[in-house]
């Protein structure tokens, strides 16, 4: 205690700077936290957080019946894997030859287009693939008809969606993630390339040996970052784009989907802070286990 | 010292990602409720003559469903200059806007949010939250706060408002009949030479005809409403005390006949017949994706059927009067399949009083000013006289735009979800929008009435949400587009329907509701 004290007055202007964010996350992090209660009891208005009925796991009870939990955990945790490791690889490739690109004006242009599609929102993006996949009049089924080739009812079958819907949800963040690859770029000293090229090293030797080495920790900490949220599936990305169209929801159904499904006709607090606090105990998991890994790896890439 | 500061950083780091991942489970949770203010009718409130105490200033927080009128701010003004005058206080009238509403809602009730009243409805879970007790009790309240709505209100409603002993809600005074039907498009009805529709297979005749003729997709956008209604009026099932999901009554004269339907034969025929209209087009293989509503294809010549209920269809009528003429209307509602109509409850639209509210009383008495003073009422439901309507030569309707308006291009007309606290005998606009054929229809309705037995039952779910939480799931994924006729192989999706439905517990569900309808029938003592 006294040393941390000592700590605190050696260090007073550090500890001045980070308080408003300690604070940001106490009050709106933490000390919600308290709230997590709620997935074990039966909520009533009189009671309210701590006056309603102690009811242990029968919160958890609808995750597990008809078995759907597996179905919605896999599918869940695949489809995040695939946004990450797919996404950060693009990001990865598009910030290297946005780096590599020798005119700045073009370049800036292109990072701007890329960016483009984060500010597009979700439900508007479940408009662009409702009117490019419908059977009425999509864009793709109006395409293959011109073609003469035979349409393709994109509403009746699960197998297209898993590519459709990884696809925007990598396009969305294509822009983003680009970005922050790319400051680590700039980030690498000038005296490594210029050395490299004294050597006669050509653009993909240095790519090769300089670029992607310095980039790793970066690529580490952001997919362990992603990791924690692996069980929250994009719900907006999913909602939108597949609605309540059961004939999808085999390919398509994620945790937050099935449990806004199961909740929307009966609001259940209880329920619905059960299944958040599932993946995110989950989450917590998982970003320890891999850390742990990486730590035992490589320990200097480790997050803590 | 560089290292060490390094670590600091780190385990700040790991600290905030922590904090990241467990704040999304309490979202809607930050807040504990508070004990609500008790309030009894002994505030001794009363002054000396009768009259109530409004000496101290309040300001109400009202809640209302749907979006805020472009003038909302004028009729606010308006609004809170006569109240402050008559009873020393002003109203701040909030909107949860159309969208999302239900969740917006139920977060409005749960959080705990200072609110002095708030619309509540049957179809806004007024019973659950009734049971769960997010409302405050108003019979000790209402004959000294709102006694002339005290005095008016029927019996009957008064009734259907109780929940557990007490009055929770002051329902509006506005008998509606709300059944399903079909807006079509009567002029290619006659123009095809097709049947008049009063059946089921008139309909598929009709919607047969149209589909060949006019090439068009008959329910063209989101056409589950209109299958999922017919179904049930075409067998006579009756859901139970609100949605019930996959749990009704068999028939109307069978109320003790509990079931879930998609294990009777008569969902196996009705999936196999759906399952040749959908291959036969009436409605698009994308139906539960689309968000398009089938009436707006209708206005655009892309569709001809529409599922409203009867006042609806007739707002909806009246409008295409007016903005394509040229397209004529006609309406089937399904009451004419057993020749029957169960009038809405009284709680079908109300408002009520959460729990934590600050100033009930002053609320209860803004509610009986709007309710029986017709300037009162005139203003927060139709706008400002002259310039959102002006009386017509009887006086007693409205006539928007106001008859002495010049510029009516640019007239915005006014209007509110103002249901909770609407009076027949105030209303200066006609049922169903004035539409022609709503007398006639309402003639039928009255004739053929019967006492409303499914919505009054208290579901609450409580024992068996679990349960009812995962059926909901499988309704959605297996049940909708069996329903919709989506699936290649009818009896091999009938069978895997019914398995999920058993896993989930649906078995636990229909016994929670045949104890509870049960228990309701036997108290109301009948057979």
């Amino acid at each position: 205690m006294g040393s941390f004290f000592r700590e605190l007055n050696r260090n007073k202007a550090m500890f001045l700077m980070i308080a408003p964010v300690l604070l940001f996350f106490i009050v709106f992090s933490y000390f919600p936290m308290v709230g997590v209660y709620y997935a074990f009891t039966r909520f009533s208005f009189d009671g309210g957080l701590f006056g309603s009925e102690f009811i242990g796991m029968k919160n958890f009870e609808f995750l597990f019946k008809s078995g759907a939990l597996w179905n919605l955990t896999k599918n869940t945790v695949l489809y995040n894997l695939a946004f990450i490791l797919i996404g950060n690889a693009l990001q990865l490739v598009c910030a290297i030859l946005l780096s590599e690109l020798p005119g700045k004006w073009f370049r800036k242009t292109t990072q701007s287009v890329m960016f483009l599609p984060f500010f597009v929102s979700f439900v508007l993006v479940g408009a662009f693939v409702f009117n490019l996949f419908n059977s009425n009049n999509g864009v793709v089924n109006t395409v293959l008809a011109q073609l003469g080739l035979p349409e393709y009812d994109f509403y009746l079958h699960t197998e297209p969606w898993k590519y459709i819907i990884t696809f925007f949800a990598v396009w969305k963040g294509l822009g983003y993630g680009t970005v922050i690859y790319l400051a680590a770029i700039m980030g690498i000293s000038d005296e490594y390339h210029e050395a490299a090229k004294i050597d006669g090293a050509n653009i993909f030797q240095r790519v090769r040996y300089i670029i992607v080495p310095m980039l790793v920790p970066t690529f580490i900490l952001l997919i362990l970052l992603s990791l924690g949220g692996i069980l929250k599936g994009q719900f907006d990305l999913f909602y939108q784009i597949v609605g309540n169209n059961g004939m999808l929801f085999e390919a398509t159904d994620i945790i937050d989907t099935y449990v806004y499904r199961s909740l929307a006709v009966n609001f259940d607090i209880g329920m619905g802070t059960a299944a958040g606090l599932y993946q995110s105990l989950f989450g917590f998991v998982l970003v320890l286990t891999v850390n742990y890994i990486i730590k035992k790896v490589r320990e200097d890439y480790a997050l803590f | 010292m560089r290292q060490d500061k390094m670590k600091y950083f780190s385990w700040f780091v790991a600290i905030l990602m922590v904090a990241a991942l467990l704040s999304g489970c309490a979202k809607s949770s930050n807040e504990p409720l508070e004990e609500s203010p008790t309030t009894t009718s002994s505030d001794s409130a009363e002054g000396s003559e009768g009259k109530l105490d409004t000496s101290k200033k309040v300001e109400l927080v009202w809640y209302l469903l749907g979006d805020a009128n472009k003038d909302q701010k004028e009729v606010m003004a308006e609004l809170n200059k006569m109240l402050e005058k008559d009873l020393n206080t002003t109203v701040k009238l909030n909107f949860t806007t159309w969208t999302d509403w239900q969740t917006k809602y139920n977060l409005l009730l749960a959080s705990g949010e200072k609110i002095d009243m708030i619309f509540a409805s049957t179809w806004s879970d007024y019973y659950k939250f009734a049971n769960q007790g997010a409302f405050l009790p108003l019979g000790d309240l209402l004959p000294t706060y709102a006694p002339e709505t005290w005095k008016n209100v029927p019996k009957q409603d008064w009734d259907e408002a109780t929940v557990k002993g007490n009055i929770l809600a002051v329902p509006a005074t506005y008998p509606e009949y709300t059944p399903d039907g079909l807006v079509y498009r009567e002029d290619w009805r006659n123009e095809l030479g097709l049947p008049e529709i009063k059946d089921l297979d008139s309909i598929e005749a009709y919607l047969d005809g149209v589909k060949k003729a006019k090439n068009v997709t008959p329910i063209n956008g989101k056409a589950y409403n209109e299958v999922f209604t017919l179904f049930k009026a075409y067998n006579d099932y009756q859901q139970i005390g609100g949605d019930s999901g996959v749990i009704a009554a068999s028939s109307y004269d069978n109320p003790r006949d509990i079931i879930a339907y998609p294990f009777t034969p008569e969902f196996e025929a009705w999936v196999k017949r759906m399952k040749t209209w959908a291959d036969k087009g009436f409605w698009n293989s994308d139906t539960l994706s689309s968000q398009v509503e089938a009436g707006d294809a209708i206005k655009v010549g892309t569709g001809a059927v529409y599922w409203r209920n009867a006042p609806g269809a007739g707002g909806y009528i009246v409008d295409m009067e007016k903005n394509n003429p040229e397209i004529k209307l006609g309406y089937f509602p399904f009451t004419r399949f057993h020749n029957y109509v169960m009038p809405n409850l009284s709680v079908n639209n109300a408002m009520a009083i959460p729990k934590n509210a600050a100033n009930p009383e002053r609320s209860l008495m803004v509610l009986d000013k709007l309710r029986n003073d017709p300037k009162y009422y005139d203003l927060l439901s139709y706008g400002i006289e002259g310039k959102h309507y002006s009386i017509a030569e009887d006086g007693k309707y409205i006539v928007t735009p106001p008859a002495n308006l010049k510029d009516t291009k640019n007239f915005v007309p006014y209007g509110i979800a103002s249901w909770g606290f609407r009076l027949e005998s105030m209303e200066r606009v006609k049922q169903a929008s004035g539409w022609s054929g709503f007398d006639a229809l309402l003639q039928e309705f009255k004739s053929e009435s019967k006492p409303n037995i499914f919505a009054p039952v208290l579901l609450d779910y409580a024992p068996v949400k679990s349960q009812q939480a995962a059926v909901n799931a499988v309704i959605q994924q297996y049940g909708l587009p069996l329903m919709m006729g989506l699936v290649p192989d009818v009896d091999k999706a009938i069978e895997t329907y019914r398995k999920q439905l058993e896993a989930a517990g649906v078995n636990d569900v229909l016994a929670y509701v045949k104890e509870q309808a049960y228990a309701y029938y036997d108290e109301k003592g009948m057979k």
